[in-house]
């Protein structure tokens, strides 16, 4: 008991305290509270802290007490746990003071029971907790800042990522109104893009832009929100991320969208500008926030306080905008250069296809068609020729709409006059482009109803007509349309087309021209050919001359039977190299030259040994092939030289034989001699001399040729009497199609009884 | 479904259903004063929404229960994997919703439903008072991030395991373990709900259990409740608070039975 003896005796007197007065200036509040939360009894300190008189807190229930956080917690949490486990410790609860501000509180507490378990009553002890739950609140803030940022800068980097993975601008658009749209939990969004158009942008005039994508925005909104954009609006202007709420200002100027908005619960309008790494603006991405979002769960905002936009959400969108102004620039950057290859490949092919040596006709066709696979969605191309306009060359890109193409060209392309651009394009030898075709400019550019209904059909929206001009003559003109599907043109597209324009100008000049070559040396080849051949007795007598088929080809084959006043009959077929008006010519002097050397009556072997001494005083430009026979036709005795020409065809006798005639040297290289053959040609039989173009094909080698020719004439070599001409149309029938490379010039002769 | 929603069932197999549904805050514990009153006579399931209690953590799918349609979907499937029909649905606050959608669902199982403290919708409206703000509702979900260590405490008997037999001794004491994370969820979707337009379409007998000085569901809600559902019975019991069937467990039951025994 030494330790009391030595306490002071002050220390002991503070000590003997008053039980009332420790309850009621306690360090902390008491409550004490019957089992269904009316609080019986309360301490001083609890009433000083709260500011609440005694009176005001005896009878009322703890809940009642608290801020309606607290409120919840005690009725869900508290009570039941008190009930369950009979106490609680360090419950964090705000206690409204008598002034309405809030006191922070940990509450402990505890069920006093009876013996069976029924409660009796409830103790708490309340101890202010200001600065802890201060703390704890700086905390929490900390934490939900932290994890906005997180959010943010993950919302940042899926876009960045997702970015990098469009391969369009339609990819690119998606993925930024999906994602702004879920960063700030928007109503709805929507991205438009300014309509590139060629020339410099006017200052001052808003950029028309159109929408390229939209994510949650109800149809009457979305359509609001087209129609104020759609004259250009501030959407596509300087400036950062704006949100212009729902308000008087917003009800003057769109009072549609206004009303739209109101309709689906939204608040405000944000517009984000997109623009380019240079500043340059491409559009802008608009948000609407309301408080309807997609979650069926109420709003914690309240109506009409998400007009404002914090601060870190516009700076969140002010990225994404940049962001997403990069990837379209880097997106449109690499869909050009694919077009620009495009472009490219399409003229390569065009060029291909002029020099692919088709016909006229067949190379317009082939144009047209690759013209709609890459250039256009509707081709139709006059060609003007001496004759006028030709029929037009008309394609389609969709097989389904090519009826309509084919029923323009057969009912009101043919009398092309008036105000159709094409005519404006081909009058004035320039590049007509209509953009933006409307109903106004298809009335006035047509002839007719029927015109202006087929026209209406194929929705054309833009229109480019490019002249076909050589030597300032007018060669017809291209006409491309595009309709919705493939969009309007670009001003690359338009020199696209008028570089085809240029190919095919040269293209058509060049045909035009080997055309009429063609038709003169097919003139006068026919004119150096005898119309017929004589009649000479003892023998019956066929010849046929082919001229190739290719439009601008002329050969230089040639026959030839004389009679000679003896008796005999000198004969002569012969090929000159090439295809063309020389040929043709140089066939005609060896023709003359062949009758003036049979003045003197020689040989066919010195036939060809003269020929071979004079073609180089004869200026003769061409080489050619030779074979030159004489026939009694009273005894049948035959002589046969060659200059490099295929061996003559002996039928009769049921055989058909090739002659083997030595081929000397071609006229016009250095001579050589040429072996004479000699034998008899029997009655009945037929000799038959021919050029390479009845045995020759691209597709069969000359032994092949010449086994069918043996084969064909064999076949009525039986028939009695021989007859040429049946011969000759046999063998031209069998050997020749429709598609001759080369002439074929063809004598038969049959040694009559 | 068992383990997922930790069922219990008691009572006659072939006595007619009666599925005990609690609220938010707690778990099934909270009927223990009432499960064994009807046993005698129902067959009584009681069970934990999936995120509460003793349910099966590993099945709360955010998405799922990012409204009341999930919770309302499990007690149709606890339904029909019991095979249970002509229930007697008993829910107590948010649950009375959770049963109102369940009937709208599979009216097919359901024979009655009761409502033990309702309400439609927590957040006043224009020209309804549902007795909160929405900033009352943002300081009750920061009160929730307030309390970790409650919820820590509550929770550290799933986290640890059984096993250890000091945590197992703790393990019987702790009572309303819920996980903080699915407790912020679970209170978002129960006060940021509105389901009044749901209670005209009730077509089985309905219940409404009003408490005296209820601040979770006062009174005019449950009046409300009572002239939205068609010939539903309001019954006002003298118990205090928001949780009759812990506080007053004779009256609750007694009121019920009224209601069926009608």
């Amino acid at each position: 008991m030494g330790e009391q003896q030595e306490r002071p005796a002050g220390l002991a007197r503070l000590l003997e305290e008053d039980p009332a007065d420790l309850y009621e200036n306690a360090p902390c509040g008491y409550l004490s509270m019957v089992p269904d939360g009316r609080v019986v009894k309360v301490n001083g300190t609890f009433c000083a802290w709260t500011g609440h008189p005694p009176e005001r807190v005896l009878g009322r229930r703890l809940p009642d007490l608290l801020s309606a956080g607290g409120r919840v917690y005690y009725e869900t949490h508290l009570a039941p746990l008190l009930r369950l486990q009979g106490a609680v410790r360090e419950v964090a609860l705000d206690v409204v003071r008598d002034d309405g501000s809030v006191l922070p509180c940990l509450l402990n507490a505890v069920e006093v029971r009876d013996d069976d378990g029924r409660p009796l009553l409830v103790r708490a002890t309340v101890f202010e907790a200001t600065s802890r739950r201060r703390y704890e609140r700086a905390l929490l803030t900390a934490q939900r800042a932290a994890a906005d940022s997180e959010a943010r800068a993950r919302t940042l980097q899926q876009v960045v990522s997702e970015l990098a993975a469009a391969a369009s601008a339609e990819q690119v658009a998606d993925v930024v109104v999906r994602r702004a749209r879920a960063a700030l939990q928007a109503g709805g969004a929507g991205l438009w893009l300014a309509v590139p158009r060629p020339g410099p942008a006017a200052e001052g005039r808003p950029l028309p832009v159109a929408l390229a994508a939209a994510d949650g925005l109800p149809p009457e909104l979305l359509d609001a929100l087209v129609t104020a954009a759609a004259d250009g609006v501030e959407l596509v202007r300087t400036g950062g991320v704006r949100a212009v709420p729902l308000g008087p200002g917003l009800r003057e100027r769109w009072p549609e969208l206004a009303a739209a908005m109101a309709e689906a619960g939204q608040e405000s309008v944000v517009v984000v500008p997109v623009s380019a790494a240079d500043d340059r603006h491409l559009g802008a991405l608009v948000l609407v926030l309301g408080v309807t979002d997609d979650s069926e769960l109420i709003s914690l905002s309240e109506p009409g306080t998400r007009g404002a936009l914090a601060p870190a959400d516009a700076d969140l969108l002010a990225t994404l905008g940049r962001q997403a102004g990069q990837a379209l620039e880097r997106v449109r950057l690499y869909e050009e250069t694919v077009r620009q290859a495009d472009r490219s490949a399409f003229l390569l092919e065009a060029a291909r296809l002029m020099a692919a040596g088709h016909g006229m006709t067949e190379t317009v066709e082939g144009l047209a068609a690759l013209a709609v696979a890459r250039l256009a969605d509707v081709c139709v191309i006059d060609v003007l020729t001496e004759r006028g306009l030709v029929e037009p060359v008309v394609a389609h890109a969709d097989p389904a709409r090519r009826h309509l193409v084919e029923q323009l060209r057969d009912h009101h392309l043919p009398r092309r006059d008036g105000n159709h651009p094409s005519v404006q394009a081909m009058a004035g030898r320039r590049t007509v482009w209509l953009r933006g075709v409307d109903a106004g400019r298809l009335v006035r550019m047509v002839t007719g109803p029927g015109h202006l209904a087929v026209t209406q059909a194929l929705e054309l929206t833009d229109l480019v007509c490019v002249p076909l001009v050589a030597d300032n003559r007018s060669l017809g003109v291209i006409t491309l349309g595009n309709d919705t599907r493939r969009g309007p043109f670009t001003e690359a597209d338009v020199e696209t087309a008028e570089q085809l324009a240029l190919q095919m100008s040269q293209g058509l000049e060049v045909a035009a021209r080997v055309e009429l070559e063609s038709r003169t040396s097919h003139a006068l080849q026919a004119s150096l050919l005898p119309p017929a051949p004589p009649h000479v007795p003892g023998l019956a007598l066929a010849v046929r001359y082919l001229p190739g088929s290719r439009g601008a080809d002329v050969g230089g084959d040639f026959h030839d039977v004389v009679p000679l006043p003896e008796g005999d009959v000198a004969l002569a077929v012969g090929d000159v190299v090439g295809h063309d008006v020389t040929a043709a010519a140089t066939m005609g002097q060896l023709r003359s030259v062949h009758r003036a050397l049979l003045a003197d009556r020689p040989g066919p072997a010195e036939l060809v040994e003269r020929l071979h001494g004079s073609w180089p005083l004869l200026g003769l430009p061409r080489m050619a092939t030779a074979l030159f026979a004489r026939l009694d036709p009273a005894t049948g005795a035959l002589r046969i030289a060659s200059a490099g020409h295929l061996p003559p065809l002996l039928v009769g006798g049921g055989r058909a034989e090739l002659l083997a005639v030595a081929p000397g040297r071609l006229l016009g290289a250095p001579p050589g001699p040429a072996p004479e053959w000699s034998g008899e040609l029997p009655v009945g039989a037929t000799l038959v001399l021919y050029t390479d173009g009845l045995v020759e094909s691209r597709t069969a080698d000359l032994d092949t040729g010449l086994a069918r020719l043996r084969a064909v004439a064999v076949e009525g070599a039986g028939s009695d009497p021989a007859d040429p001409d049946e011969l000759c149309d046999r063998l031209l029938a069998a050997l020749t199609g429709p598609r001759r490379a080369d002439d074929v010039a063809l004598l038969a002769l049959t040694r009559l009884a | 479904m068992v383990t997922r929603n930790c069922l219990r069932v008691s009572g006659p197999e072939a006595a007619r259903p009666m599925l005990l549904a609690h609220g938010f805050g707690c778990d099934q514990t909270m009927w223990r004063a009432v499960a064994p009153e009807f046993a005698v006579d129902h067959r009584v399931v009681t069970f934990d929404h999936v995120g509460s209690g003793g349910s099966d953590l590993g099945a709360y799918d955010p998405q799922r229960y990012a409204s009341l349609a999930g919770y309302a979907d499990d007690v149709v499937a606890i339904c029909r994997e019991l095979d249970l029909h002509d229930v007697v649905f008993v829910g107590h606050s948010v649950s009375a919703m959770i049963g109102v959608l369940a009937v709208l669902r599979a009216p097919e199982h359901f024979g009655a439903l009761v409502m033990v403290g309702p309400s439609p919708r927590y957040v006043d409206d224009e020209g309804y008072t549902g007795g909160f703000s929405r900033a009352d509702v943002a300081a009750l979900l920061d009160s929730l991030d307030s309390n970790p260590d409650q919820w820590a405490a509550a929770l550290a008997p799933v986290v640890a395991g059984p096993g250890n037999p000091e945590v197992t001794a703790e393990l019987t004491a702790s009572f309303c373990r819920t996980d903080p994370v699915v407790a912020r969820q679970f209170a978002r979707v129960t006060f940021l709900s509105d389901n009044r337009a749901d209670l005209p379409a009730v077509r089985v007998p309905t219940l409404v259990l009003q408490c005296t000085d209820d601040s979770i569901a006062p009174e005019p809600v449950g009046r409300y409740v009572h002239q939205q559902v068609p010939g539903s019975v309001f019954t006002q019991l003298a118990a205090t608070g928001h949780c009759p069937h812990l506080s007053a467990p004779e009256e609750t039951v007694a009121a019920i039975r009224a209601f069926l025994e009608r």
